[in-house]
């Protein structure tokens, strides 16, 4: 009781410090600041740093990073945002953390992608560089209580499952296996760390490689060859992550207890001729009045308000972590997943994954940023009188 | 869906351009323009005058308008970016060097540059961070710290306030008459099509003190206080207008003219002094910035009926012969937060203002050959026209000097 309201005491006068903070040392140089300081070793609160560069294949890297200030230890299995800057653009991409909750490092592990932007940047980071990350997140996850596991991954799928097979070896009663796929032995990830793993009591270790193992003309995974290896496989518990036709196959089984992770974007819904156009209006927009933008019935909003000059906040780009959440006022969106139709008003709909299928009007989009300082957030507040500006010159007839 | 409520900002988009132009058939239009009022004739600027355009070649400027637009678009980058932020460093760096020369020094010399530096921080601050940040100019980078709809300037003026009564209503209703408030900020007198009154004979005294006290004027701006009394607007409206206000003043005031002071103890009235003098150095800064970009002798003024039913491209010509430019150094740009490039600004408040420079020319280029006029002048020349037309209109009937008397 007596802790509550300390609590909420402590909380006010944290925000009257901010508040006032903010107008005594002009509004944004805080900010401003922070991110400088980052880049001379102040810790900040968004701020990860690189304290080693590990090569571990050709094409991947780990970045051991010294946690931001106030990290709260991550579940195993969870990703971080990671945010840069490109072209002066701030760009977020999702990346498992590869260490375990109680290593003292935080690790993310990077497989450059072919013409990436954000993974290709990644590789360019060298020790003492500072980047944004946001609190861990994702439900891919390690279950609190012994039971046996399948950890089956593919390429750099085997970054959540470093996490969790490090925090397995905490428990004595671990009953592991792991099967991972590589297309070559030159580019298994972790190579030395599945070896030594091989060798504890409770854990086993497959690894399969496309150009030993794969059957000529079949490349990859292979369901009977799973089966083998694994006889027991409806028993356990098993988390895959891997390429997209790894999971199909995988998810195709119909396992009893399947959690699955996804890596690469959705193949973008194909151009379709009979497309429509309709409209969608912006609430709370940073020009009082709202914005509203012709779009096509056959592409994601996300994809479509990006193409129009804004900039919402979004992560995987795939329907996983609600980065992209954002409330839908009135009109139809089908999820372009599953084919789920929103018609409700007043829905909280994924930009990424939701087609509009009629005119949309939605709510107060929250913009691009790995996520907002706390003062940022309580400016957001103030965001009310402009939205009834923006209702009450909806009303009105533009003169352009 | 009604196609003109479509985009109400004063933010464009091609994309919507192509929806929002479709309004009434050019037969509809002239009926509703002609005969033409004597008040919307053009008045003569600097013994030129824009020729009129028809609204097939006012698109076609437009369009011109809009691919450099589309050009910068594509080309903003990590120049742009770097830009604001040094701008923003060197704003901090001032203001603090300028309140420590301010607290710690006794003599005379620290005085001078302690308030010179914290006045041109302010300026700083509110010209090229403010006033272009809180445009939205940098939200394309997705940062928090360059984000428009949450930022709040050192200025007695609540953000948001300026946010609907500057981005929205100035920007999209430029000198309207009648519609843009900020036509002589509601009590002076600029444009001949205002009626006189009474109280425009002390308007040369009005004006001064207006300049130096600019922030209030403009900071109160939103409350409508005129209008309240003329019983346009409820008490109760504004009460709940004034609150904002009021806060942000309050913070204002807290900082410059009491915190601040007594940090310094003993120095306390010297901090005062130098807090008092930079802003009101900042406010006849910007009073002269933003009063040369609009009311110049050549900058013309619209009636509510003639920009009824104007297209994207008409759109663009008013902004253009509703604003007039300030010749000067890259610093003397700087200083204005490129204001001194009015034009371009209006034609498109959303780009990060220091791409104005590079793309003046092209602009200049286009009003030429479409016969519009491109007002600029130095900052003297034009201030001083702006005098004596707040001097000459304060009188019912216009000074023989004015040749162009449509309206007597
Ligand atoms: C929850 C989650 C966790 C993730 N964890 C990791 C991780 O631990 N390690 C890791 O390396 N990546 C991880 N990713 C993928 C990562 O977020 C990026 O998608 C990837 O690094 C590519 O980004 P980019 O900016 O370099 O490529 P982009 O510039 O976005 O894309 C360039 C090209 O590569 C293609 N592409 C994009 N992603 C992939 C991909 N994964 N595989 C193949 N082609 C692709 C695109 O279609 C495009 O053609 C994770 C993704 C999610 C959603
Ligand atoms: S971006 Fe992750 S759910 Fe949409």
């Amino acid at each position: 009781m007596l802790s509550t309201i300390e609590r909420r005491l402590s909380a006010t006068l944290r925000d009257a410090r901010r508040t006032a903070a903010r107008r005594f040392f002009v509004d944004r140089q805080t900010g401003l600041w922070r991110s400088e300081l980052a880049w001379l070793g102040v810790r900040s609160r968004d701020h990860a740093r690189v304290t080693a560069v590990l090569e571990e294949t050709p094409d991947t890297r780990t970045l051991v990073l010294e946690p931001p200030r106030g990290w709260v230890p991550h579940r195993p299995g969870q990703w971080t945002r990671v945010e840069i800057e490109l072209a002066g653009v701030r760009t977020s991409r999702c990346y498992s953390l590869s260490s375990a909750p109680h290593d003292p490092e935080l690790r993310i592990t990077v497989k450059r992608v072919a013409n990436g932007r954000v993974s290709g940047r990644l590789h360019t980071l060298r020790v003492g560089d500072a980047l944004r990350i946001s609190p861990a997140e994702g439900q891919f996850v390690l279950p609190t209580h012994p039971v046996r596991l399948l950890l089956l991954s593919g390429g750099s799928g085997i970054t959540p499952m470093r996490s969790m097979w490090r925090a397995l070896l905490q428990s004595d009663a671990a009953d592991v296996v792991i099967v991972h796929h590589a297309r070559t032995r030159a580019d298994v990830i972790f190579a030395a760390e599945l070896e030594a793993l091989a060798t504890r009591r409770g854990f086993r270790v497959v690894v399969r490689l496309d150009d030993e193992h794969a059957r000529p003309g079949e490349g990859g995974f292979d369901v009977g060859a799973l089966r083998t290896a694994v006889p027991d496989l409806e028993e356990r518990e098993v988390f895959v992550c891997g390429p997209p036709a790894m999971m199909r196959r995988v998810e195709a089984m119909g396992l009893p207890r399947l959690h699955v992770e996804r890596f690469a974007a959705m193949p973008r819904p194909a151009a379709d001729p009979d497309a429509t156009e309709v409209l969608v209006t912006l609430g709370g927009h940073a020009s009082p009045g709202g914005r509203t933008i012709a779009a096509r019935t056959d592409g994601a909003l996300l994809d479509q308000l990006e193409a129009a000059g804004e900039r919402p906040a979004s992560g995987c780009r795939m329907g996983l972590c609600r980065t992209c959440s954002c409330l839908k006022r009135s009109g139809t969106v089908r999820h372009a997943i599953s084919g789920a139709i929103s018609d409700a008003p007043d829905e909280i709909i994924q930009l990424c994954v939701s087609v509009p299928c009629t005119d949309v009007e939605l709510g107060p989009i929250v913009q691009h940023a790995v996520h907002a300082a706390p003062d940022e957030r309580a400016s957001e507040r103030t965001l009310d009188p402009r939205e009834k500006l923006a209702r009450r010159s909806a009303q009105k007839v533009d003169p352009r | 869906m009604d196609t003109q409520s479509i985009e109400t900002s004063g933010r464009f988009d091609p994309a919507n351009g192509a929806v929002t132009s479709v309004v009434t058939s050019d037969a509809t239009r002239d009926v509703t323009r002609s005969p033409m009022s004597p008040t919307t004739e053009l008045r003569p600027a600097h013994g030129k005058s824009s020729r009129r355009l028809s609204r097939d070649e006012a698109d076609a400027l437009g369009r011109e308008l809009d691919a450099i637009r589309a050009e910068v678009l594509a080309d903003l980058g990590e120049r742009d970016v770097a830009h604001i932020r040094a701008v923003m460093k060197a704003a901090g760096a001032a203001s603090i060097a300028g309140r420590t020369l301010l607290h710690f020094g006794i003599d005379p010399v620290t005085f001078v540059l302690g308030t010179s530096a914290l006045g041109l921080a302010k300026i700083l601050e509110n010209m090229e961070i403010g006033h272009n940040v809180m445009h939205g100019q940098y939200d394309w980078t997705g940062d928090p710290a360059l984000r428009g709809d949450t930022y709040e300037w050192d200025i007695v003026c609540p953000g948001d306030d300026w946010r609907s009564s500057h981005n929205y209503e100035h920007h999209t209703f430029t000198n309207i008459l009648g519609k843009d408030r900020d036509i002589g900020y509601q009590f002076l007198r600029v444009a001949d099509e205002q009626p006189w009154e009474l109280r425009h004979l002390a308007q040369p005294v009005t004006a001064l003190a207006l300049a130096v006290f600019f922030e209030w004027g403009v900071g109160m701006h939103d409350l409508r206080v005129a209008e309240t009394t003329r019983g346009e607007q409820s008490l109760a409206e504004l009460g709940r207008r004034s609150g904002p206000f009021l806060a942000k003043a309050g913070w204002q005031i807290a900082k410059d003219y009491v915190v601040f002071p007594l940090l310094a103890g003993p120095n306390a009235p010297r901090v005062l002094a130098g807090n008092v003098l930079a802003n009101v150095a900042r406010n006849l800064w910007t009073f002269s910035v933003i009063f040369c970009g609009h009311f110049p002798e050549g900058v013309r003024v619209y009636s509510e009926e003639e920009t009824k039913d104007e297209s994207r491209g008409e759109w663009y010509v008013r902004q253009i012969n509703g604003s007039a430019n300030l010749e000067g150094s890259r610093w003397m740009h700087l200083m204005t937060g490129h204001l001194s490039h009015q034009i371009e600004h209006h034609l498109f408040p959303d780009l990060p203002a220091a791409r104005y420079p590079e793309i003046a020319p092209r602009v200049r280029e286009i009003c030429e050959r479409y016969g519009q006029v491109y007002a600029t002048g130095s900052l003297p020349t034009q201030l001083a026209d702006v005098a004596k037309r707040i001097v000459r209109l304060s009188w019912p009937r216009r000074a023989k000097r004015a040749p162009s008397a449509a309206v007597a």
